[in-house]
């Protein structure tokens, strides 16, 4: 079965316009990557509806959800999600089993994905239930999050930076859950997250957003291994003061605010060795051979 | 029944039935002013916030002006009722609504900024409908600014006095309400009533007060399972 979910519009905000032309299959988990204030959570709000200034169309499965011209829409309560927001988003008042209860209540009548039990074990809550939500930490609050969102039996689930809180013991298992319950039971996800890993492990493909546009769009461990190697290039230019050279043996001694591995000077590229005598901040420079400078 | 009980049964009757009104009538007016971004809000604060400043004998004296058999209000009271709504237990009902407005709104409409926006974007996301919503997480949300409207609401009827005079003047079992028994016991320098009624009315506004800073001025206990 499809999933397709088109997003066509705009919408203005104070730091950017989210300005979005995207049609993607959802039968393959898709992952938002980009900066801090690129968009990825609006984009998020738009697609469950939370963005009421949103101008153009949102349409999943051929149910047209937004319309900004005909104003067609459906609520974001009968749109069937289950949402994690960063910051967990708890009912107040209420204890963890409570907040579990109340999406239950209003979970769609399909199967479950995953059954209460094995949530609340797999997630580490059974000794959380009674508390109040307010006592928890953020990353109890994030599992709790996703309990409910899964406990809702969505039709899509939307994660933002879902695991970020979590130690990284949990964000490993959470991660390996994941992985293991969305395939199984087919539940569409747009997931953005800024750790790579974690987009690895749960999605196939990635948009990469840019002040509110799409600035990439593919598989995501072709983009991902794209941006490994742009972060790579980028680590080899460093700034380096030059203290002293030394013209009989051709090197010079650069005072460096950064680990790196290499340098331009001049144009050249150079490898940078540690001087073992040093404190960690002079380092002797090498050039290399010409066939390795670009 | 004597004519001190049954001001006690008025007044408790009168300050009833303007809490109950008041409920449902502040409950939406509260929700737009803790919401609204419009800039008429301010407006609607500053008027519904004026019996507190107002002195009681100029709300009523307009009340008595507008609601008059005369006044098209109050003719269309009797054409409907058959009633006059001034010198009346109804006209007594509308005047104490408008007079209480603000110990009501005001603390709905702290209760209801209490809860967050994100709150109810997520119960929205878990499947819950508007009035779902607002049953189910708004009131157990908001249920301290509702015990204090009501107390301060019942209370603050109790004690009127001024509106109740220039809109009901002191009819026996219609119009007399406590505060205007104490005021005809002093006039008539019947001190013992007078005595009886007023630490009546001290002891019961000390209750109300310590009902208010007792349960509302804490957490409620949580909802479980």
């Amino acid at each position: 079965m499809s999933h397709r979910l088109v997003i066509k519009g705009c919408l203005r905000r104070a730091r950017f316009t989210l300005d979005l032309d995207l049609d993607v299959d959802l039968t393959e988990p898709l992952g938002i990557m980009g900066a801090t204030g690129a968009g990825k959570t609006t984009l998020l709000r738009v697609i469950a509806g939370l963005e009421r200034d949103f101008s153009g169309l949102v349409q999943f499965c051929g149910e047209v959800w937004h319309d900004g011209d005909h104003s067609d829409r459906v609520p974001t309560h009968q749109r069937g999600l289950g949402v994690v927001f960063q910051d967990g988003r708890l009912l107040p008042g209420r204890t963890v089993e409570s907040n579990l209860a109340f999406a239950r209540q209003r979970a769609r009548n399909m199967d479950a994905a995953v059954t209460y039990e094995t949530l609340t074990e797999a997630l580490d809550l059974n000794h959380l239930l009674t508390e109040p939500a307010e006592v928890l930490s953020g990353g109890e609050r994030q599992r709790v999050a996703l309990a409910r969102a899964l406990l809702a039996r969505p039709r899509l689930l939307l994660l933002d930076e879902p695991f970020a809180a979590n130690d990284a013991e949990h964000r490993q298992q959470l991660t390996a859950h994941l992985a293991e319950w969305l395939p199984a039971a087919g539940i569409p996800l747009v997931c953005v997250s800024h750790a790579a890993h974690e987009l690895a492990q749960l999605t196939r493909q990635l948009i990469v957003l840019e002040r509110g546009a799409v600035s990439a769009q593919g598989e995501t461990h072709l983009l991902l291994a794209a941006q490994r190697e742009a972060i790579n290039n980028a680590a080899q230019a460093v700034t380096a003061v030059v203290m002293s050279t030394d013209s009989e043996h051709n090197t010079a001694t650069l005072q460096l605010d950064q680990d790196a591995v290499g340098a331009v000077v001049s144009g050249k590229r150079v490898l940078l060795q540690p001087d073992p005598e040093d404190s960690g901040l002079g380092a002797a420079l090498q050039p290399q051979p010409e066939e390795n400078q670009h | 029944m004597s004519g001190d009980l049954q001001a006690v049964w008025l007044t408790a009757l009168l300050a009833a039935t303007t809490t109950l009104l008041l409920v449902p009538l502040a409950s939406p007016l509260a929700w737009w002013l803790a919401r609204s971004t419009s800039s008429s809000r301010s407006v609607i604060e500053a008027v519904v916030a004026m019996p507190l400043v107002l002195p009681p004998t100029v709300l009523g004296f307009y009340l008595l002006i507008m609601l008059n058999p005369e006044s098209a209000v109050g003719s269309l009271w009797i054409e409907l009722t058959g009633d006059s709504l001034t010198f009346s237990f109804s006209g007594l009902v509308i005047a104490s609504i408008i007079y209480s407005l603000p110990f009501m709104v005001q603390p709905l409409q702290a209760g209801f900024r209490a809860v967050p926006e994100s709150v109810l974007e997520a119960a929205a996301t878990l499947g819950a409908s508007p009035r779902d919503r607002w049953l189910n997480v708004v009131l157990p949300m908001a249920k301290r600014g509702y015990l204090t409207g009501c107390v301060l609401t019942f209370a603050h009827t109790v004690g009127e006095f001024g509106v109740v005079l220039m809109m009901g003047g002191n009819i026996p079992g219609e119009t007399r309400v406590l505060s205007i028994a104490i005021y005809e016991h002093v006039e008539t320098l019947n001190y013992d009533a007078a005595h009886l009624l007023a630490l009546g009315l001290l002891g019961f506004s000390f209750l109300s007060l310590w009902l208010v800073y007792r349960f509302a001025g804490h957490r409620f206990e949580v909802v479980r399972g």
